[in-house]
């Protein structure tokens, strides 16, 4: 299985467009990204986190291995935490839910495969490389690099 | 369903990007990239190709005794 993405994206209202899942559709034909799975929550204003049936324009039955994957019902959550696990983690390596959906606000959580990474990591691995830094660039050194590539 | 949520571990997308604070310091990703190599292993004896070429020059004398000692002391092991 190839690299999973967690994007959660924040609405004022649970809606969607249909554009977004059209985006991704083209993708996964194209075999650069496969949707696993969404799920739609909503977290209050006393922070708790709720899941939401997801919107008509998905197929039904969604957002269930997500769930899981995030957290757990709160009427099964049992005494000893899945995070004292991470007890010993390093500052700023972890992150949840919790962490990153404003109070107040209906968020999408898709669980995105990008398919065209697995061999490029297979390579990286096979090449002895190390990954020491990922991300990506700023807006503002976007526009920079494009003025670049526009001259002559 | 109210969900609690858990922590999770973050990742990067090429692989295992360890993360402190978002970022590696220098020293922390010459590390990374730098895996401490493991100790030679020790060889069973001098380097004979040395050794045989100090007898060499013993034998046709181009070495003293004394010299030849002194040479194959410093042959490493």
């Amino acid at each position: 299985m190839g690299p999973v993405q967690v994007l959660v994206i924040a609405f004022d209202a649970p809606t969607f467009s249909g554009e977004v899942l059209a985006e991704l559709t083209k993708l996964r034909e194209a075999g650069i990204v496969r949707l696993i799975d969404l799920l739609v929550v909503s977290r209050h204003r006393d922070g708790t986190i709720e899941t939401l049936e997801p919107p008509p324009e998905v197929e039904r039955g969604l957002g269930k291995l997500a769930a899981l994957v995030f957290g757990q019902p709160a009427d099964e959550q049992s005494g000893a935490t899945a995070d004292a696990a991470l007890a010993d983690a390093p500052e700023g390596s972890t992150w949840s839910l919790a962490d990153a959906i404003p109070v107040g606000s209906a968020a999408a959580v898709a669980l995105i495969e990008h398919l065209w990474a697995a061999p490029l990591s297979e390579a990286i691995r096979r090449a002895g490389g190390t990954p020491v830094e990922e991300t990506w660039l700023a807006p503002g050194d976007v526009e920079v690099l494009e003025a670049l590539m526009a001259e002559p | 369903m109210l969900l609690v949520p858990k922590q999770l571990l973050r990742s990067g997308m090429t692989g295992n990007v360890p993360y402190y604070g978002g970022r590696f310091s220098p020293a922390q990703a010459y590390a990374v990239s730098h895996p401490p190599q493991p100790p030679p292993r020790p060889a069973d004896a001098k380097d004979s190709s040395a050794l045989d070429a100090l007898r060499h020059l013993l034998d046709t004398g181009v070495l003293t005794q004394d010299e030849y000692d002194g040479l194959v002391a410093r042959v490493p092991t």
